[in-house]
């Protein structure tokens, strides 16, 4: 295999897995209007119960020191990292759903982000500290037995099913009454509540729902890479599904996969061709966080929106009585 | 002997009491609003009417007092659950969903949709499509009538004021409540379209509904409202027909000048 496809090939990988992530952000910031700054938080902790759940025990020695080492079969893994990011999630919105209006809860999350992270790294029994996890067995490839290059398309089938099955979940309840309660909810919290809906309910359910969105592309990555530590959910992180969601356009899942394209792929990793000029190596790593940057101030100024935006509900009518009502004697209908 | 027989209260307020820092806004204020009738609620600016609306429907918790809705204590409960006992509020200034449609305005309205549970929308499609069907027929019904139908598919934020107010109204109709609150409907609203939309009230309470409106415009309290509660300085200070509260000498100093 070329090198030029393995790369490729990695790259769709990724593009599936921020699809996915996306998805999450979408239905928490894009629907429902809550500010979750730490969202990489909760890849995270799907990621590492993901890992931990498909290791082997660890023997407690150099790079062994982690929890569980259930040494589970794919797709449990997946699944217990998305449990363990609903987990968190359900912690963090008692504390910042309850009273918390969105700009607090969003320095709540900044702190729950920082908090996680420090303790991640600090206390090395749960997940092997700054070092973090290695050595996560590939989904499948005890029965498969392929090397890694030829690994890559079976990692992408599975990859494109779960974003297949993640894109059809998310929009079934984008376009569901759940989802118009939580748009609502975005557009007047006050409104909605006046209206008979449990706003910190609607909002408790799309910030988990989110964060198993989260928890899943987490569990996906660690499966990939087969390693995951701390330096692998920085703010940096935070900050590109936020672009691709905001470029690509809040509350359309088509436009987060757009954004997901754009930010990641074509941004994130387009500007890695970039030559290095000599004596600057880090150069090409600078430009590519100005570039996403400059991306983002222009979407803000010129598209708010977002390139593909929220899409106008329109109902079909068909069928249902209309006209001649207006100014008739009846009020209430019946 | 003629008997005379007299709506039962359905809301009913009792010694109701809320302060800010040191500044009383609800102080000690009872009254009742009977079913099928509709009850203004007037009062110099800062005589307590707007707290009183939000101390009913939740927005404000109280100090002390009572609010009883159909003979349900509903003191101090949360807003959505105040609402789902079947009090539905509107804004004083018009508070739509701006970035949902005008029909979509109407259909978040009805209560405990199928469809909300983030499950069964996914599991049970049939079943929730049923019910939107039903929901749709009801919206396109109240739409029909308050003339908002051509705009069914407008986002509700590039509704004018006066529309604005009417989809309020008709998207608190639209979940079947006991009592409607009406926070200063007339407010920002043309001279015509606010005859329309007291003819709206009227004809509704004809066919049950019960309202508690504020309201600054005099003629309107007086020509829509069978009863009237005047406000000041947070406590009630005269009750009665709009007609009779125009001869009381308190109501004529504090409000109506004169």
């Amino acid at each position: 295999m070329s090198s030029l496809v393995f790369y490729l090939l990695t790259v769709a990988i990724f593009f599936c897995i921020y699809c996915i992530y996306g998805w999450g952000l979408n239905l928490q910031f894009g629907l429902t209007g809550i500010l979750d700054f730490t969202y990489i938080t909760f890849v995270a902790i799907g990621a590492y119960f993901a890992g931990v759940a498909a290791l082997q025990p660890g023997n407690g020695g150099i790079g062994g020191q982690y929890i569980l080492g259930w040494h589970l079969p794919f797709p449990i893994p997946p699944i217990i990292g998305g449990i363990a990011a609903a987990v968190l999630a359900i912690l963090v919105g008692y504390v910042g759903l309850k009273r918390l209006r969105s700009d607090y809860l969003a320095i709540v999350t900044v702190s729950v982000g920082q908090i996680v992270w420090t303790l991640i790294g600090n206390i090395t029994p749960l997940f092997n500290g700054w070092d973090g996890l290695a050595g996560v067995p590939q989904p499948f490839n005890s029965v498969f037995q392929l090397d890694f290059n030829h690994y890559q398309w079976v990692f992408l089938v599975i990859c494109v099913l779960f974003a297949a099955l993640g894109f059809l979940i998310i929009e079934r309840l984008t376009h569901s009454p759940f989802g118009r309660v939580l748009r609502a909810i975005r557009e007047d919290e006050d409104v909605a509540a006046a209206l008979g809906k449990n706003v910190f309910r609607y909002k408790m359910m799309a910030f988990v729902i989110g964060s198993i969105y989260a928890g899943v592309g987490g569990a996906l990555t660690i499966a990939y890479i087969g390693a995951f530590n701390p330096s692998g959910f920085t703010t940096m992180e935070t900050f590109i599904i936020w672009a691709a969601m905001l470029v690509g356009g809040s509350g359309n899942n088509r436009g987060m996969i757009l954004g997901a394209f754009l930010v990641p792929v074509l941004f994130n990793e387009g500007t890695r061709f970039l030559p290095s000029p000599p004596g600057n190596p880090l150069l090409a790593e600078s430009i590519r966080g100005m570039a996403i940057g400059l991306l983002l101030i222009f979407a803000a100024r010129y598209r708010p929106q977002g390139i593909l935006p929220e899409r106008k509900t329109v109902f079909r009518l068909d069928g249902l009585p209309q006209g001649g009502e207006a100014g008739g004697d009846r009020l209430v209908p019946q | 002997m003629a008997i005379v027989s007299f709506p039962s209260s359905i809301l009913k307020v009792t010694n109701l009491a809320k302060s800010f820092g040191g500044v009383k806004a609800i102080n000690d204020v009872s009254f009742i609003v009977r079913e099928g009738t509709v009850t203004g609620l007037i009062g110099p600016n800062g005589a307590g009417k707007s707290s009183v609306v939000n101390a009913i429907s939740g927005f404000t918790r109280v100090d002390r007092g009572v609010v009883e809705l159909a003979g349900h204590d509903i003191t101090n409960q949360a807003p959505h659950r105040i609402a789902a006992r079947g009090l539905i509020r509107s804004f004083q200034i018009a508070r739509e969903l701006q970035k949902l449609t005008v029909l979509e305005n109407m259909m978040v309205a009805p209560f405990q949709q199928l469809g909300e549970s983030p499950w069964r929308a996914l599991i049970s499609r049939r079943a929730v499509m049923r019910e939107e069907r039903e929901h749709l027929a009801a919206a396109v019904d109240w739409l029909q009538m308050f003339n908002l139908f051509p705009l069914r598919d407008e986002y509700a934020g590039n509704l004018s004021g006066g529309q604005k107010k009417l989809l309020e109204l008709a998207r608190a109709l639209m979940a079947k409540p006991k009592v409607v609150l009406l926070d200063e409907p007339m407010a920002g609203v043309n001279p015509t379209l606010a005859k329309t939309l007291q003819g709206y009230i009227s004809r509704l309470r004809d066919q049950g509904v019960t309202f508690l409106l504020i309201e600054h415009n005099l003629s309107v309290v007086e020509a829509i409202c069978d009863h009237v509660v005047v406000l000041a300085e947070g406590a009630v200070l005269a009750e009665g027909q709009m007609n009779e509260l125009r001869e009381t000498e308190e109501v004529i100093s504090a409000y109506l000048g004169g």
